[in-house]
């Protein structure tokens, strides 16, 4: 059980690292969601166990709930960043019109150019 | 008072979320709201002074169960340090003119996050109030024009990375110890496996060096500084940075002193590196912000480099040097955004400070790593910060002399305020090098609460 829990940690962090050095925005944020399940996967994996619910009065062998509160934390976490960076790409698409981050550079070059071109004609 | 610090600014920021931050009012609402949080932490950090560290179970729970708080002097300290910091900054701002709606409420929230992350003694609500403060940072660095959100998606990016890593190392250290009480973790990583200890330290000490903006980890680091407004710039060198400084020494000297030991090579060979690589960067860029942003990552490797010496004396330095750090930085990064000849000193004695001359409190810090260096018994350590003092004194009066001497006008709306402000901050500087007592003992107490 252990081991496919942490090959499967591995195959998420990894899909996710290898998504973030994409130069698509939107694939980074995919990655980036991907990274922050395969670290909630971990915190869930660190207190592991067969067990009932936990819930009150206990009976029997219980699960331990505290990593379920704090991966339950942790997601909401995540799906908080997620949001804010999917805005932050929306903007830098509403005001550039691109999410490629190759080019976003280029079309910043652009924009100097033609502010430089302005300034000359004024 | 541990709630009164802590839930102030908190409560001030939902309410402020609500109103419009560019009204006057809000924003001076903000800056009192900020004000009685640092009066609570200050109150608050002289009973911890008096009669040791201060814990809280909120919620009414039995101790073992709720989550604990605890405010020792590093803590403290470092909570004072930020507020300071935060309230400079949005002073700064609200003099200024805020031209966002939310930016009073932000700052706020940061302030809840980085007293929360100062004063918790688990783990976990340390991650949380991490990235409440995190996120908040992301928020500040992305407003502005376009070219800054996409300098601010990167910084988002790589932080957020940053911050699994050590949320992963939180979850392996619940696994290996069983508890996420700071204190017992400290107590129970000696019986852990040496090599699972060492990895989680890593994953550790990688979050933190992001956050710092460490040498190998630096990458994101001048973008965002350099399109920046000064008051973000400030709030990201001067408060945000603490919470590498913080965690490096709460983890590495507390929690996890084995591994630090074990490490104590790379960390100095990792400093060294970065007060090298920020001061030659530094010296080699014409415009100030662009100086600054490298400065940063010099500065913070002196840091580094007391830790890793290690012991009550390297720990001490590490300390202080955070903390006049920190003061540097709030001070350059305003007075950046201003000109005249009373800014233009403000600024000088700025640089003085991050060069050691005295009478600055720059003077103390650089004195407490010879120190340490000198304990060490390490010539090439000693001569190290010398060589970093002299590049930065290089780098600082380049600017000095290019943007202050020439008298080049910025756009920015210059307001007799933020002049006094900018002079306030300079003047205290000047006051901490003369006399120096409080800032030595409080830094001194911190270092002791370290074991």
């Amino acid at each position: 059980m252990i081991l496919v829990i942490s090959v499967l940690i591995a195959v998420m962090f990894g899909a996710g690292a290898y998504l973030m050095l994409k130069s698509d925005l939107i694939r980074v944020v995919i990655g980036m969601v991907l990274v922050s399940n395969a670290a909630c996967v971990t915190l869930m994996a660190a207190g592991i166990g067969r067990g009932a619910a936990p819930i009150h009065p206990l009976e029997g062998p219980v699960s331990d709930p505290l990593v379920q509160a704090m991966t339950l934390t942790a997601l909401v976490i995540g799906f908080a960043v997620t949001a804010l960076l999917l805005s932050l790409a929306y903007r830098v698409y509403v005001s550039l019109e691109t999410v490629d981050l190759d080019e976003l550079s280029r079309a910043e070059v652009r924009r100097e150019e033609e502010l430089e071109r302005e300034e000359v004609s004024v | 008072m541990l709630a009164a610090g802590l839930g102030m600014p908190w409560l001030a920021a939902t309410v402020l979320a609500a109103l419009d931050g560019r009204r006057r009012w809000v924003g001076w609402l903000a800056v009192g709201a900020l004000a009685a949080g640092l009066a609570a932490v200050v109150l608050l950090g002289l009973e911890v002074l008096r009669e040791g560290p201060v814990t809280m179970v909120p919620g009414g729970w039995p101790a073992g169960v709720g989550i604990r708080l605890r405010a020792d002097s590093l803590g403290v300290l470092f909570a004072a340090l930020s507020l300071v910091v935060l309230l400079a900054a949005l002073s700064y701002e609200v003099i200024g003119g805020v031209d966002s709606r939310t930016f009073p409420a932000v700052v706020l929230f940061m302030a809840a996050g980085l007293t929360g992350l100062f004063l918790t003694g688990d783990v976990f609500s340390f991650y949380v109030f991490f990235e409440i403060s995190m996120i908040s940072a992301y928020v500040l660095t992305a407003y502005g024009e376009a070219r800054q959100a996409a300098a601010g998606f990167i910084f988002a990016v790589v932080n957020l990375l940053g911050s699994f890593l050590f949320l992963i190392g939180v979850a392996s250290l619940y696994h290996v110890t069983g508890t996420l009480e700071m204190e017992v973790i400290a107590t129970r990583i000696a019986e852990v496996e040496a090599n699972t200890a060492v990895l989680i330290a890593v994953a550790i000490f990688v979050a933190f060096g992001v956050k710092l903006g460490l040498f190998p980890f630096h990458f994101w680091l001048p973008a965002v500084y350099i399109g920046s407004r000064p008051a973000t710039a400030t709030i990201l060198s001067g408060a945000l940075a603490n919470i590498g400084s913080y965690g490096v020494l709460r983890f590495g000297a507390d929690v996890l002193s084995p591994e630090l030991r074990f490490g104590a090579t790379v960390i100095l060979v990792l400093g060294a590196a970065s007060i090298l690589y920020g001061a030659l960067q530094a010296v080699s860029r014409r415009s100030a912000g662009e100086v600054l942003a490298y400065s940063t990552i010099g500065q913070v490797g002196y840091v580094l480099l007391a830790l890793g010496i290690g012991g009550p004396v390297g720990f001490g330095a590490a300390v202080l040097y955070a903390v006049v750090n920190a003061l540097n930085k709030t001070l350059l990064f305003l007075a950046n955004g201003l000109r005249g000849w009373l800014v233009g000193g403000a600024f000088a004695v700025g640089a003085f400070s991050v060069v050691g001359v005295p009478p600055t409190a720059g003077f103390f810090g650089k004195v407490a790593l010879f120190q340490a260096g000198i304990e060490a018994r390490s010539g090439v350590l000693v001569g190290l910060v010398f060589l970093g003092g002299a590049l930065s004194f290089i780098y600082m009066f380049q600017i000095y002399q290019h943007d202050f001497w020439r008298g080049e006008r910025t756009e920015e709306p210059i307001t007799p305020g933020n002049r006094a402000l900018v002079a306030g901050l300079a003047a205290i500087l000047v006051g901490l090098g003369l006399w120096p007592e409080p800032l030595l003992a409080v830094s001194s107490a911190a270092a002791e609460s370290l074991r």
